[in-house]
């Protein structure tokens, strides 16, 4: 490539470069606004119509517990993110590994495939009484349904990303005498790593679902708990606050999520 | 002898993709193949790359079975897509044939070059570090290139390699390819779509036709090396394109 090329394509780049940072901006000043004129409306409206703290409270009332019960939600926000980081480990690693032996054996798929469709197609809501009885009100059950609400679009998106590796790359492989494990350290599991990742960003927010289900059954602490025990007492400032940290740790997770990808699939 | 294919055919179920195509090619030689579309160019060279087995006949590649030649790397294949592997850089890509069996303990020839001397020779000095998604089409098949020769193939089996490129460069890669086989004096097999193209690089140009796919001819081109683009443009080189057209239009 010349020099002048090379001078013409950075001028160009610069100049995408700029453009793109300018949209990034737009891109988050419009959201950005649009949020804060939200939560202007919802103030002013609660303030003018004069709705009851215990029906909506303002924003202004949830920033105040922010400092106030800033110990309360602290206390139970760390059980709920231990067992959905927990869940999240043990679903997506159980996902994977039977995502690897029904890659590897079709009699495996074909015996434990339609278990886990099954499994999947009961509501998380309905089997969860029966993991809190079996497993007691302790942290194991919040841990299995976190893990369990992860467990199956990982497992479908590892097959698929472990199957999607080009006919032409296997036959690469084959000229190169390439033994069964070779194939799937150098060519299967990182062919599969963008499926997987984007396997991982559902279950970084789904597994917080499942910990807070868990605590709505049966638990005295955590963010689910927190949720009713503040429903019941009518303390909505709290409530509002505790969803709001509920959310916080799903985009936490989700976030972390991000950039492992980021910094992982560099291509 | 590089290959030698005797009475061999192929078949995919009760379809006969190839029947009783007999060859010798000699070491050293460039070979180019062509024939209409879906005759079994590609099965020919997958036939010789111990990816189909023949169903009668027998093939050889250096006195070897096609299976032994390939456990030893006698031959590489370059596809008409780059086929290489995403996440990994351009060095990265052309040493993957010296990782695979090297855990094993498999003796994995390598040629004198090393894989850096290898992207140098291709013309792509100072793009060790990019990943596929960074080069351009033709860059990437002039990895897949150094990639092929990296074992120091006797063999190289090319199946449209440049197939999917622009003109120009199609010519430079063309050009390139010839230098690349005078250096190493590997033998190759190169199937192509166009006449020019084949008429350019081979000594031979293979002739297959369809239904069952056989050989229809064989014709030498007797055009001297090294070989310049403005060949091209002279009377022979012509009155061979027509000639390769005529057989091509009652295959
Ligand atoms: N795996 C396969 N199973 C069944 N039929 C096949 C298979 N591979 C190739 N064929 C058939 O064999 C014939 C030859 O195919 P081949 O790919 O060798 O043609 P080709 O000459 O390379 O064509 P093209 O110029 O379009 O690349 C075609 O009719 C094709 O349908
Ligand atoms: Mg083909």
């Amino acid at each position: 490539m010349s020099v002048t090329e090379t001078a013409v394509e950075n001028v160009a780049t610069e100049r995408m470069l700029s453009a793109q940072s300018r949209t990034r901006l737009v891109n988050i000043a419009i959201p950005l606004g649009t949020a804060v004129a939200l939560l202007l409306i919802w103030q002013i409206g609660v303030r003018v119509f004069e709705v009851p703290i215990y029906i909506a409270p303002a924003p202004t009332d949830v920033l105040h517990v922010f400092q106030t019960d800033f110990a309360l939600l602290l206390r139970n926000f760390w059980p709920t993110f231990l067992e959905s980081l927990a869940g999240f480990f043990i679903g997506n690693m159980a996902a994977i590994l039977i995502a690897v032996a029904f890659v590897h054996s079709r009699l495996v798929e074909r015996a434990f495939f339609p278990i886990a469709v099954f499994i999947n197609t009961i509501p998380i809501l309905a089997i969860a009484p029966i993991l809190v009885l079996i497993f007691g009100p302790g942290m194991t059950a919040k841990v299995v349904i976190a893990a369990l609400i992860c467990f199956f679009p990982t497992l479908v998106n590892m097959v698929r990303g472990l199957q999607s590796v080009s006919p032409q790359t296997l036959e690469l492989a084959r000229i190169l005498s390439a033994s069964k494990s070779e194939v799937f350290w150098k060519i299967r599991l990182p062919s599969s790593l963008p499926f997987l990742f984007s396997a991982l960003k559902i279950a970084s927010t789904t597994c917080v679902i499942g910990a807070i289900v868990g605590e709505w059954i049966g638990a005295n602490v955590g963010l689910g708990a927190l949720i009713i025990e503040s429903t019941f007492n009518f303390r909505s400032p709290l409530l509002y606050a505790t969803v709001f940290v509920s959310s916080g740790l799903s985009v936490l997770l989700f976030a972390s999520v991000t950039i492992a990808e980021k910094l992982i699939v560099r291509w | 002898m590089a290959a030698s294919l005797n009475r061999a055919s192929v078949k995919f179920g009760n379809f006969t993709a190839l029947r009783d195509i007999s060859l010798d090619i000699e070491a050293g030689d460039f070979w180019t193949i062509l024939g209409p579309s879906g005759c079994g160019k590609s099965t020919m060279l997958r036939l010789v790359s111990d990816l189909v087995p023949p169903a009668s006949g027998t093939v050889e590649i250096l006195g070897k079975t096609t299976e032994a030649a390939r456990l030893a790397r006698e031959f590489a294949f370059v596809f008409q897509d780059a086929t290489l592997l995403p996440w990994r850089s351009a060095l990265k890509n052309v040493e993957l044939p010296l990782e695979i069996g090297r855990k094993r303990g498999i003796n994995i020839p390598t040629g004198e070059r090393s894989p850096r001397e290898l992207l140098e020779l291709v013309g792509l000095k100072g793009r060790e570090d990019a990943l596929p998604h960074e080069l351009s089409g033709g860059m990437r098949q002039r990895v897949a290139i150094a990639r092929a020769l990296v074992c120091q193939p006797k063999l190289l089996l090319m199946d449209e390699p440049f197939g999917a490129l622009d003109e120009m460069t199609r010519d430079h890669l063309n050009l390139q390819l010839l230098d690349i086989w005078r250096e190493t004096g590997t033998t190759i097999l190169f199937v192509t779509h166009s006449i020019p193209e084949a008429i350019f690089l081979g000594q031979k140009v293979l002739m297959l036709k369809a239904n069952p796919g056989r050989v229809k001819d064989v014709v030498e081109v007797d055009l001297p090396f090294p070989r310049e683009i403005a060949l091209r443009d002279t009377p022979q080189f012509n009155s061979y394109c027509a000639r390769l057209r005529a057989l091509l239009e009652d295959c």
